[in-house]
């Protein structure tokens, strides 16, 4: 299946990882590596997940690229725009409600600000206008609050058609839809969401079948640090591997003995048996989620204390 | 002594100062800063004659800017983790050549064409291990910045470039996921085999 694009490769693809969070779909998948299952602690049900990423990529192909290469034909470049910044504009309410959860009070103010000014001066959120006064945008959501709120991030999967996400992003998934008023639009409506989002997907689907070597694990691990990048507020944890990993090879994977047992216990399980564990880990990872939620006002009260004592210690 | 003299005399030390540290800068190897200046300075070079210079243009230019500024062998060495001791004396070899080729590659393929984007260093900071972070960010019109870490070591006194951090996700970390993962999953000769077809596309892209 050829998926080159010379036509969307303008942009330089060092902004891959911004686009990493668009893969809604799993993207594509040159899937001739040997099925043999290795061992991971982040990726339990790497083998069920493969077969996943294949599906997607088969669908993809030959159902949602042709769409969404139809509607980027058919729809003038100042439509789509148009219709990204509506989208992403709605996604604000979704943004504020999670700065709050996180106690980052100013970083709401910001958000609402641009939230009013893109729904008023902005034609209902179809022109940008907050971005040309300098009101940038934060990137939040329920997963990183949960994340922030000491919620296991759980075993990494890929969703028939939804694409990459993990036992706590499901969780957090289901929450942002619902705060999303994007969400109770009618299914043709959605449907033009999604084929933008596809459509603007493009660059760095292309990106990684251009440079992968193996497109599952390089989607796997971009999708990993990109989330944990976005939970810590841009405190890289990847790079503080580096020292580790230049010690002669010697550490190179920290691997603790708990998560390895359970690698290895998930890999004598048949593909059925994965598929029920995995559904066990979602279903865990909802259990904490009720829970923190239940002590969400203390949590709140904790981060904003956490995070005024931080500034004082900087300001001295 | 009058004070004529005393300003005198301050000013015969200041000029020693000076020249001395004139001839410190002239003298002293490249620091880690000025590596990953130097280096994206080329870069942006290149892209912005990236159309005339073409695919073979663009990956004869970068050849020497990337193998005088990153530390190809040690990084080679990495991504294929415990691997590496596995492999004989020739593989090792042959690793490291096809890697530097494929670097230098995807180097010359994504960075040929200019938008108007500009690098900054914002600043840089040593690691507890000796080595030194220099954290820069890429601006590009009508986009968000993309911040990047460069993460340097010394080797044979100079600093040269072990891992690139681009929002977040570490070029190091992928790489050596993807190379273990098809190295156990698939061996030596299939590596080097997807490595040379990356290189191929690339040149025909």
């Amino acid at each position: 299946m050829n998926k080159r694009h010379s036509g969307n490769s303008k942009r330089l693809n060092t902004s891959l990882i911004a686009l990493i969070g668009a893969l809604s779909l799993g993207g594509c998948a040159t899937t001739s590596v040997e099925h043999q299952t290795i061992a991971s602690k982040d990726d339990p049900y790497e083998s069920i997940n493969r077969n996943m990423f294949t599906f997607n990529d088969t669908v993809d192909g030959y159902l949602v690229k042709p769409m969404s290469d139809t509607y980027k034909w058919v729809t003038p470049q100042f439509v789509q725009t148009g219709i990204f910044n509506f989208f992403n504009n709605l996604k604000n309410v979704d943004v504020i409600i999670n700065d709050v959860l996180q106690a980052k009070f100013a970083q709401s103010a910001e958000d609402t600000g641009r939230l009013i000014v893109n729904s008023t001066i902005g034609l209902g959120g179809l022109v940008d206008v907050a971005k040309d006064v300098g009101l940038k945008q934060n990137d939040e959501d329920f997963e990183q609050t949960l994340a922030v709120w000491g919620v296991p991030r759980g075993p990494y999967l890929v969703l028939p058609l939804l694409g990459p996400t993990t036992a706590r992003g499901i969780s957090g998934a289901v929450l942002d839809t619902a705060a999303n008023p994007a969400s109770y639009v009618g299914a043709p409506i959605q449907l033009v969401s999604w084929l933008n989002t596809r459509a603007n997907a493009q660059g760095s689907l292309d990106f990684v079948q251009e440079g992968a070597l193996d497109p599952y694990v390089f989607i796997r691990e971009g999708y990993l640090q990109t989330r944990d990048y976005l939970a810590s507020d841009g405190k890289s944890q990847a790079a503080l591997d580096v020292d580790n990993e230049l010690d002669d090879n010697k550490v190179v994977v920290k691997n603790d003995s708990a998560a390895s047992n359970k690698a290895n216990h998930t890999l004598r399980l048949s593909s059925a048996e994965q598929t029920a564990d995995s559904f066990n880990g979602v279903t865990r990872s909802f259990d904490e989620t009720t829970k923190s939620f239940e002590n969400a006002n203390n949590k709140i009260d904790e981060l904003a204390k956490q995070r005024n004592s931080n500034k004082l210690q900087k300001a001295k | 002594m009058g004070l004529k003299n005393v300003k005198l005399v301050a000013i015969f030390i200041g000029l020693l100062l000076g020249m001395s540290n004139v001839f410190a800068a002239d003298t002293s190897v490249a620091t880690a800063k000025q590596v990953v200046d130097k280096f994206q300075s080329e870069l942006i070079a290149v892209m912005k004659n990236g159309k005339q210079l073409g695919f073979t243009g663009r990956y004869d230019k970068l050849h020497d800017s990337v193998a005088n500024s990153h530390d190809l062998n040690k990084i080679a060495r990495i991504v294929v983790g415990k691997e590496w001791e596995k492999l004989s004396e020739e593989q090792q070899k042959k690793l490291v050549d096809v890697f530097s080729r494929l670097s230098i590659a995807a180097y010359a393929h994504n960075f040929k064409e200019y938008g108007g984007e500009a690098f900054t260093i914002d600043s840089e900071e040593e690691t507890t291990r000796g080595g030194v972070v220099v954290y820069a960010h890429l601006s590009i019109p009508n986009d968000k910045d993309v911040k990047f870490e460069y993460h340097l070591k010394e080797t044979d006194k100079s600093w040269r470039i072990i891992n690139i951090v681009a929002n977040g996700v570490s070029d190091l970390a992928l790489k050596r996921s993807e190379y273990t993962s098809v190295l156990q999953r698939a061996g030596f000769d299939t590596l080097i085999a997807k490595i040379n077809e990356k290189i191929d596309n690339y040149s025909k892209l």
